[in-house]
């Protein structure tokens, strides 16, 4: 594994399932059994309505731009030989203000608009595990 | 239920040099900012039986009790959130210590080597162990790291909502500079800045410029906070705790990608009791400090706190409005975060005090009433203060 590359995210309690997932190239997040919402970064209990019970449910991946930035300035050493590089906050298609952080990977910055479609793809990190990551439509 | 408005006074001020390398250990730079704030008080370390302090500042109280001589503490805490609970939280943890009998005489500080990164990583720079767990685990992977790059995602949102543009957020940097170089102790004095030179500077993270980021710095600052009949034979006219508190909400991402869409955010949560609590409006307030971490999160506390609606900061912040002498409501008249040092907010404090003293040199005519604010962003406190 390369020296330069930025942390793999380390799988913890509640979030195993997750990575595995993003591992066989599937999305899929927490889905609440009593009020139906997904919730993004996994919680113990559902951030709605507390309720304990979910099942790990696919999303289709696509999405839409909320927000972005294009990164110029370096603050990890992997990201001297990245910059620039795009960071997204993309608002999946499932339900409103559901909100994950990732790249927009093979785009041309300048074309990125609020609003514009992203479709899911993986990218895998050096250590192995592969990364839900974005392109534009 | 009795509220602890005008109950307790910040009784003393102190601070060290602001710089790039302190050349000395964040416990000696603690130490004389908190004696220098002991003696302004006109009180010596025996008087002094409370300490508190920011989670991550790296003193303990004990070491620092220790070396002044305070004899023994009866109280002890500390507020985490970095710059949003510290500045006014841990002010608060003092005035509710004092008011309560828990205390009598309490200092708050913060002390750190943080530009030189001896002691205190300097937080503009990523961490570089291999992986990333909690909520890291999820931003790090992308390379989204420093508080600079999450604030960047935030403002474009705001820009995409409500117009605002970078040269708004520019006017709160030149604002600060403009203080600063009227104050031969900040670090940007003699460096004036005007909106060409922020358009200017390098782009860090899409919009946000070099010049919308505050400065890092080594020094310490601290306050003393006592009883309000008890500050009444102090050195100095007395300046007021007249309302305050800490705010968070389930909005609150635990890293700062800050909602935009919530109307609700954690200055919202304060706004709502601190001006009920010091029975005055957004209108009475006569000199503003806004924690300056980042210009757009400057403008959208402005708007949060209720001194203009969503959407209206960036006319609000125009058109010299927080500009001493002639902007109606001045703002971190002695260069803030962003130029004066980056105490985390605890400068800020400081000059608030002076005003109310009537001996800041950006000093506000008949100022009444200031509001003081930490980091908003992430769950943060705020308050009023008042003089006699």
């Amino acid at each position: 594994m390369s020296e330069l590359a930025f942390p793999y995210p380390i799988a913890e309690y509640g979030s195993e399932p997750y990575w595995a997932a993003c591992n066989e190239e599937r999305l899929v997040m927490q889905c609440c059994k009593a009020c139906g919402n997904f919730r993004w970064q996994p919680a113990p209990l559902c951030v709605f309505c507390a309720h304990e019970l979910y099942d790990w449910a696919p999303l289709s991946g696509r999405g839409r731009v909320y927000t972005w930035t294009v990164i110029t300035h370096p603050v990890h050493p992997a990201a001297v030989a990245l910059v620039p590089y795009v960071v997204v906050e993309v608002e999946l298609a499932e339900q409103a203000n559901l909100r994950m952080i990732s790249n927009l990977i093979d785009c041309d910055a300048a074309a990125i608009e609020f609003g514009a479609a992203v479709t899911l793809a993986f990218t895998p990190h050096p250590n192995g595990q592969k990364l839900p990551v974005f392109r534009l439509a | 239920m009795e509220s602890i408005s005008n109950r307790t006074c910040i009784a003393g001020i102190g601070h060290t040099e602001y710089s790039r390398d302190s050349g000395r250990s964040e416990l000696k730079l603690a130490c004389e900012a908190i004696g220098a704030a002991i003696a302004d008080a006109g009180l010596t370390p025996a008087d002094i039986d409370g300490i508190t302090k920011y989670t991550m500042d790296n003193n303990d109280p004990i070491d620092i009790a220790r070396n002044l001589g305070i004899p023994a503490l009866r109280y002890f805490a500390e507020v985490n959130y970095g710059g949003g609970g510290g500045p006014v939280g841990t002010i608060m943890l003092a005035a509710m210590a004092v008011a309560t009998g828990q205390a009598k005489a309490v200092v708050a500080f913060r002390a750190m080597n943080e530009r030189s990164g001896r002691g205190t990583p300097r937080f503009g720079q990523a961490a570089t162990a291999p992986g990333a767990a909690g909520v890291a685990s999820y931003l790090a992977p992308y390379g989204l790291f420093s508080p600079a790059q999450m604030v960047a995602l935030a403002a474009r949102r705001h820009m995409f909502l409500y117009g605002t543009q970078s040269h708004h957020f520019g006017e709160i940097a030149v604002t600060c500079r403009h203080h600063a170089n009227m104050n031969p102790d900040a670090m940007m004095y003699g460096r004036p800045m005007d909106i060409a030179d922020h358009q200017a500077s390098r782009m860090i993270a899409e919009p946000l410029h070099l010049l919308d980021c505050c400065l890092e710095t080594d020094g310490g600052a601290a306050v003393v906070i006592t009883r309000a009949d008890v500050a009444k034979d102090l050195r100095h006219p007395r300046v007021f705790i007249a309302g305050g508190g800490l705010g968070a909400g389930h909005w609150n991402h635990r890293s700062i990608v800050k909602d935009m869409d919530s109307k609700e955010s954690e200055s919202t949560v304060i706004a709502k009791h601190v001006f009920r609590d010091a029975g005055i409006s957004q209108a009475d307030i006569d000199v503003l400090f806004i924690y300056d971490h980042f210009t757009p999160l400057v403008l959208m506390a402005i708007e949060d706190f209720g001194f203009c609606k969503r959407g209206e900061g960036k006319d609000f912040v125009s058109n010299g409005r927080l500009r001493w002498p002639d902007g109606a409501l001045p703002m971190n008249t002695s260069g803030g975060n962003l130029s004066e040092g980056y105490m985390h907010g605890m400068q800020n404090v400081i000059e608030a005090v002076r005003q109310l003293r009537g001996v800041a040199r950006c000093q506000v005519k008949n100022a009444r009433h200031a509001f003081v604010s930490a980091g908003n962003a992430v769950p943060t406190s705020a308050m009023i203060l008042r003089n006699e």
